[in-house]
């Protein structure tokens, strides 16, 4: 073993320390001027989710991505004066993507977490999300507390499985690939609760009302998100213009009306808007 | 932003890290087990001469090697349950039984794989060693057990060596189903801090060093056990 | 899940092209089919070089090996996506990193394959190829490799199939290839996830299988032309065993 940790062990990391010297470059990449670099482009390249009804998903007719983010982010580079080139990303490459620059922020849905505020700047917020839980209308479960010591389940990668460790302690708190696979779970009875943003929720209780075990959702949420575009730190200028590109499109009712044509009445969720652009960090 | 790799010794980043490598580890080793064992009785079951047996082995491996892991990870979490007794059904989804069924769809899996892969070192026996073995009395299965297979696993061990090491990886395939293995545990951390670049290289350290440890296993095991021909 | 191949069939087959990049079915088969051809060759290659009496040709192929069956594919894929461009300021797009990643990653693995295949063989093979005055590289084409390559092909065809269901990871760069198709459309369809993926796993299935067909094909191909001892059946799976 010593000869092979000889031989081999030490080219391998070298190469290794290669990786991460390169690591160390790419992270000095940082952009101090990301508003600067947008107008001499002369494109605002915007990433958004890339499987994720009604947010930024693929429209199997047309093939192209739509949603609610995927607006927010034209009426953003509307607001920069520059036309928009829309980016989907995946779970994982997002925050790299932003972190290398190689897009100039994110419109993903991405609820404001104080962790999170470390490694990025979070815009005014352009969307609030109630995250509820989804139980068998059978199981008598009607409060929150009711859910101690049962399984809840989450999707991974989402801001509910955080945050669903957080204030479900006394529940256990299983994550399973996507909201999809915590359906099954909760209809095959391998969880009692689901926990998500409340449209995915209401979609899944509508279904349940024509097949499968009634399903109802908790009045009580376990958090209310409040989700901004985000950007990379060290841009004072770019938040301020992306602010302001917001605030515009309240004051002018544009929000408005992505809001009704992807969640409001014009949607199947028929939800109605009760959040104010304003900075995500208050309580 | 700062590619800052002391996030990774700070509040519960080590402790989640820790337990995920150490479920990661005992999938590994269940599956392994499970899978060498089966493989072995697939490689057995192949001798005899009984058309359906053959059939059935023959559709077995076809259906572990080419429907998707992930695939087969979910039919048995979701689609297993299903067709057991309903006392049997609702102890199984009650308790925590995410893990069995990973080890068991992981284990299945790679038993497929490993006995195709002890039946090439089978092809580049000589036809001879079975020929000289079933002149001396042994049976089949006995000329198998005594005089191929063991050439066979020492000829065929750099693609189980291959299939171990894909194991291993393919153990983060049990996300899917909510096992709370290294991989899992890496994205929840990135999800909740957004320090992707940091996680991500734990991520790749820790399975690096894993495969590193499973090579070296390989090969001492190559070393005193070197094929027939080159001792 | 009839009618989800019905409505989907043009998202599955070929992804958002020509609105976008080409994904779906597609690209999955482009991805898989390039990478086989091209690693297959880069590992015939490093397998040589890892039973080398030479150590030039023999430790980088050795590092080569270590390091690219030791980490995860979908970490390869990312750090090419992410690192390479920062240290070298090349810009590759997101297909073909992902191509060089998968050709990477699968040439360490097929390297080893041929090595088995390689040491495999009774050493009176080469002694014979030489001694009747054929080169090194005469010896390997014409008496080596094709039966070390040929004795190994359960385990080449175990790891071509690995191939093309190791592409499904290749959607964290954003290429949107069959498995990021069926995702969509799980997503936008919620419930019916069972029948998604059965359309999926029978999509993979087809590849799969044509390809362990082929295989077989090619090896009674082989068989047929082989010279024989008298009175002994050729030594080759049968269509049955194979065709799996």
């Amino acid at each position: 073993m010593n000869r092979l940790c000889r031989i081999h062990l030490r080219p391998t990391l070298q190469a290794l320390s290669g990786v991460l010297l390169g690591l160390c470059i790419a992270s000095g990449h940082a952009r101090a001027d990301a508003l600067g670099d947008i107008k001499q482009r002369g494109k605002l390249i915007c990433g958004t989710q890339s499987t994720s009804v009604p947010y930024a998903y693929q429209d199997a007719q047309t093939r192209t991505f739509v949603g609610y983010d995927v607006d927010i982010c034209a009426a953003i580079a509307k607001g920069l004066g520059v036309p928009l080139e829309h980016k989907p990303l995946s779970t994982e490459a997002r925050i790299p993507e932003l972190k290398t620059g190689r897009v100039d922020m994110v419109a993903g849905s991405m609820a404001y977490l104080p962790e999170r505020a470390e490694q990025v700047d979070f815009s005014l917020q352009y969307l609030q999300g109630a995250i509820r839980v989804l139980v068998k209308e059978k199981s008598g479960i009607k409060t929150l507390a009711g859910l101690e010591g049962h399984k809840v389940c989450a999707s991974k990668g989402s801001s509910s499985a955080a945050i669903a460790s957080r204030v479900l302690k006394k529940s256990k708190v299983l994550m399973l690939q996507d909201v999809a696979a915590c359906y099954l779970g909760l209809q095959d009875d391998k969880v009692d609760g689901f926990t998500a943003g409340e449209l995915v929720l209401k979609r899944f209780e509508v279904e349940s009302q024509t097949s499968g075990d009634r399903t109802i959702v908790l009045e009580e949420p376990t958090f209310v998100e409040r989700m901004g575009v985000v950007v990379n730190k060290g841009n004072p200028e770019l938040l301020a213009a992306v602010n302001n590109a917001l605030l515009e499109l309240d004051k002018s009712g544009g929000l408005n009306a992505i809001y009704d044509k992807w969640l409001g009445a014009g949607s199947v969720y028929k939800l109605t808007r009760a959040f104010k652009v304003e900075p995500v960090n208050l309580q | 932003m700062e590619f800052q790799l002391s996030f990774l010794t700070s509040g519960d980043v080590p402790s989640l890290l820790l337990s995920g490598l150490v479920t990661t580890v005992r999938l590994f080793c269940g599956a392994w087990i499970l899978g060498f064992v089966v493989a072995l009785t697939l490689v057995g079951l192949r001798t005899i001469p009984f058309a359906p047996l053959t059939m059935l082995v023959t559709v077995f491996v076809a259906y572990h090697r080419n429907v998707p892991t992930v695939v087969q990870i979910m039919v048995w979490y979701f689609g297993m349950p299903s067709v057991l007794p309903e006392p049997v059904r609702l102890w199984v989804n009650r308790s925590d039984t995410e893990f069995l069924f990973a080890l068991v769809a992981l284990g299945l899996n790679v038993s497929a794989y490993m006995s195709e892969d002890i039946r090439s070192g089978l092809r580049a026996i000589p036809h001879t060693q079975l020929e000289a073995a079933r002149s001396i009395g042994l049976s089949a299965f006995a000329a198998l057990r005594y005089v191929t297979l063991p050439q066979a696993i020492r000829i065929g061990l750099p693609p189980l060596i291959n299939r171990t090491l894909i194991l291993f990886k393919d153990t983060s395939l049990a996300m899917a189903i909510g096992v709370a293995e290294l991989t899992y545990q890496v994205k929840a951390i990135e999800n909740l801090t957004f320090r992707s670049f940091e996680v991500f290289t734990a991520s790749t350290l820790l399975y690096l060093a894993a495969s590193l440890s499973l090579m070296g296993i390989g090969a001492w095991f190559a070393k005193h056990y070197p094929p027939p021909y080159r001792s | 899940m009839l009618d989800i191949l019905h409505r989907y069939w043009t998202l599955l087959l070929v992804g958002s092209w020509p609105n976008g990049p080409l994904g779906g079915f597609a690209a999955t088969l482009i991805l898989a089919g390039a990478g086989i051809l091209i690693s297959f060759p880069l590992a015939i290659g490093l397998g040589m070089a890892r039973v080398s009496p030479l150590s030039l040709f023999r430790w980088p192929a050795t590092v080569w090996v270590y390091t690219f069956r030791g980490i995860p594919l979908i970490m390869i894929i990312f750090w090419a996506y992410f690192v390479v461009p920062a240290m070298t300021g090349f810009k590759v797009p997101p297909f073909g990193t992902a191509l060089c990643a998968i050709v990477v990653y699968e040439s360490a693995f097929l390297a080893e394959i041929v090595r088995a295949g390689l040491n495999g063989l009774p050493p009176g093979q080469i002694e014979a190829a030489r001694s009747i005055g054929l080169s090194y590289g005469q010896a390997m084409r014409h008496v080596i490799l094709p039966q070390a390559l040929v004795n190994m092909i359960p385990s080449l065809v175990n790891q071509f199939v690995s191939t093309i269901k190791a592409t499904s990871i290749v959607y964290i760069i954003g290429v949107e290839e069959v498995t990021f198709a069926a995702m969509q459309v799980n997503s936008v369809e919620m419930t019916r996830a069972l029948p998604t993926f059965l359309v999926l796993a029978g999509y993979y299935f087809v590849a799969c299988a044509s390809l362990t067909y082929a295989a077989h094909r090619i090896e009674m191909y082989i068989a047929r032309r082989r010279v024989q001892p008298a009175g002994q059946k050729p030594i080759v799976a049968d269509a049955v065993e194979v065709a799996g």
